[in-house]
């Protein structure tokens, strides 16, 4: 019965045709992080302003004096996607009071990498988090500084070769576990919190729109495949993202006022992380110890989850 | 002394490693990348040597202050909107008389500008940058050789004179490779008493820069700026090249003396006596070198890849004895020998004869 009742909200015909990130940028071959700006364009509609921080994203749709972007945009330092999404939400909020602007809905929207969101903008999101703004913010986590040349990042998984943590004799490459920003975001008691990956486009494209309706602030996580910083082909983007989530290295769900879901796209069994390791060279060096320790944590993290998909309650 | 081909961003790297440092903390912002990959990779070669990928610019800096507070040779590396963001911490370490080095790979701006060589920041790192009346020693290396000398000479005078040192390079004598010998460093001499690691038995030691009694503020205010003279009268350097017979001399630094080289080696085939002020500290500015050639040559020439930064220097270094003229190209754009040329011979030819 579910299934009928959701029809009409997963149909692809219904999926907006305009394209509101336009062909031409310069993103890499088998970009997933373009597809998934591209796709959380088409869900946010006209009616947005995007604040971007210094990013891949910025990078290739803006090359001066050129764009991709047909909705309103503002490309600001790389620390405050967060504060200048706030700044804007609230000037919009001051000239509606005053009448200068008609009273539509204009969604705001800061979007950073995983750079700016875990790590240098991690101080501006919680404020604005914080302080409730009516906003989007969506992280494109790609797992590391793919636009300075794969450095590591607090994104970056155990295990992954990068420059500022490169695997050798000595090092194993990334030493600590990705940090977990999905659920900082869940412990601000923000109204909606998602993950998401461009290869389920149609329950990532269905999460932004939750997020757009909701009056106050929103998170959406957003898992990116970069084939040029993980070493990986560029024809197994899709494939590679939907690997991350049937391993449960990336798990789909959804915080609706602290309410925890499974997205349906979750397999109940989980495969083995070899399967999505073995086609990636950020992760070749790893040993077969290595693998079996991060498949626990893997297990254990997931097992955390399912813990609370059951037991927790919605709080309103 | 084996002679090396190395990238600027690593001889740097190299030459910091060699002198000693043994904490480098750094965020990724290119044109410096290569510093920061550098040191990840060779940090741990070095015995005891640690090197941190930091979640932000202002944690790097603030985290040299902490290894500096411990008596390590410190240093970290941005470039331009980076450095913006270090000054808090800039200024800090002035106050709290730490010594650090901090290297500024300039790029394009204002505001995140974009990533090809620049040298807008010259008024941020010679006026002190951050807030408070500070001043920060400033190399401004042209050549490979030089970086791995003045990084050197950075460390040494960092802890003579217990204050942060900054490297002002660009992007490109980051990215480029020239043939470097590496000398020996100097051995370290800091005083243990300026050394935070534990009381034990002993007196506890504190550091701080906030000192709310408005006297005593002014007489550390005073006593930096006397440790300031001490700097400005002992460690000014500068070369001068062809200045002879010159009937103009370009003032450039950095990249700038490279190109301006280039120019002057054009003119002086064409019969044009040209020659070459370059500044190596850009803080402390060598005024009385330049001053002292105001004597026979009338008119300078500067030449920058900003708007007009040192421009002011120079200014106030003549103060008037000679005519100044500018020639600047901003925003990332690095100009031909040639063209700089050409510029110079329209002024030239207004010098008379």
């Amino acid at each position: 019965m579910n299934i009928v009742e959701n029809f009409d909200l997963f149909a692809p015909r219904l999926i907006n045709k305009k394209e509101l990130l336009s062909a031409g940028h310069r993103a890499c071959q088998g970009c997933g992080e373009v597809l998934a700006v591209r796709l959380m364009c088409k869900a946010l509609g006209e009616n947005t302003v995007i604040a971007s921080a210094t990013g891949c994203m910025e990078i290739i749709s803006s090359m001066y004096p050129t764009t991709a972007w047909e909705v309103p945009w503002i490309h600001v330092a790389f620390e405050n996607a967060a504060a200048v999404a706030s700044g804007v939400e609230a000037g919009l909020k001051a000239l509606r009071r005053k009448g200068k602007i008609d009273d539509r809905e204009i969604k705001v929207v800061g979007m950073a990498g995983d750079g700016g969101t875990m790590d240098i903008g991690l101080q501006a999101l919680s404020g604005a988090m914080e302080r409730g703004h009516n906003m989007l913010f969506v992280c494109f986590d790609n797992e590391a500084y793919m636009n300075t040349g794969i450095q590591r990042s607090s994104g970056t998984p155990m295990g992954a070769s990068t420059t500022t943590a490169p695997a050798g004799k000595v090092s194993m490459g990334q030493k600590t576990w990705k940090k977990n920003v999905t659920e900082i975001m869940v412990a601000h008691n923000v109204p909606y919190v998602a993950t998401a990956c461009p290869s389920y486009p149609l329950d990532f494209i269905n999460k932004v729109e939750k997020a757009k309706k909701v009056k106050g602030p929103a998170y959406i996580h957003c898992f990116s495949v970069c084939p040029t910083g993980w070493r990986s082909p560029s024809h197994l983007t899709i494939a590679l993202g939907r690997l991350a989530v049937e391993t449960g290295i990336f798990p789909l769900y959804e915080v609706e006022n602290g309410k925890y879901k499974l997205s349906s796209e979750m397999p109940r069994k989980l495969k083995p992380i070899t399967d999505y390791y073995k086609t990636q060279g950020r992760f070749r060096h790893l040993s077969e110890d290595e693998i079996k320790m991060i498949q626990s944590r893997v297990n254990k993290e997931h097992k955390k989850l399912l813990n609370k998909v059951d037991c927790l309650e919605a709080w309103d | 002394m084996n002679k090396v081909l190395m990238s600027g961003n690593n001889i740097i790297g190299e030459a910091a490693i060699r002198s000693g440092c043994r904490f480098y903390a750094g965020y990724p912002i290119t044109p410096q990348n290569e510093l920061t990959e550098y040191m990840a990779e060779h940090m741990r070669e070095a015995p005891g040597g640690v090197f941190i990928q930091s979640e932000s610019e202002i944690a790097a800096i603030h985290m040299i202050i902490g290894a500096s507070a411990t008596g390590a040779r410190v240093m970290t590396s941005s470039s331009s909107p980076g450095i913006s963001l270090k000054q808090e911490g800039i200024s800090s370490m002035a106050a709290c008389e730490l010594p650090g080095v901090i290297v500024n790979i300039m790029r394009g701006g204002p505001g995140l500008g974009n990533i090809r060589p620049a040298q807008g920041d010259y008024f941020q790192a010679t006026r002190g940058g951050g807030h408070g009346d500070y001043r920060t020693i400033v190399f401004g290396p042209a050549t490979c050789q030089e970086l791995a000398d003045l990084t050197m000479s950075a460390y040494d005078l960092a802890d003579k004179y217990r204050t942060p040192v900054m490297i002002l390079a660009d992007g490109m004598m980051g990215q480029m490779m020239e043939p470097v010998i590496f000398k020996k460093p100097k051995p370290r001499h800091y005083n243990e008493n300026f050394i935070l690691k534990g009381a034990g038995s002993g007196k506890s030691k504190f550091i701080r820069g906030l000192i709310l009694d408005a006297i005593d503020m002014e007489e550390h205010n005073w006593k930096l700026e006397r440790k300031y003279q001490v700097i400005k009268a002992r460690e000014t350097l500068h070369e001068e090249h062809r200045t002879e017979d010159a009937k103009l001399v370009i003032v450039a630094y950095g990249t700038a003396a490279r190109i301006a080289k280039g120019a002057i080696k054009r003119l002086r085939d064409n019969g044009m006596q040209v020659g070459l002020f370059r500044p190596i500290t850009l803080w402390p500015f060598p005024e009385a070198e330049l001053r002292a050639l105001s004597a026979r040559v009338k008119k300078f020439l500067v030449f920058e890849m900003s708007t007009g930064q040192m421009l002011d220097d120079v200014r106030l270094a003549l103060q008037g004895y000679a005519d100044i003229e500018f020639h600047g190209r901003p925003g990332g754009v690095v100009p031909t020998p040639s063209e700089l040329a050409n510029v110079i011979a329209r002024h030239y030819k207004e010098t008379g004869k």
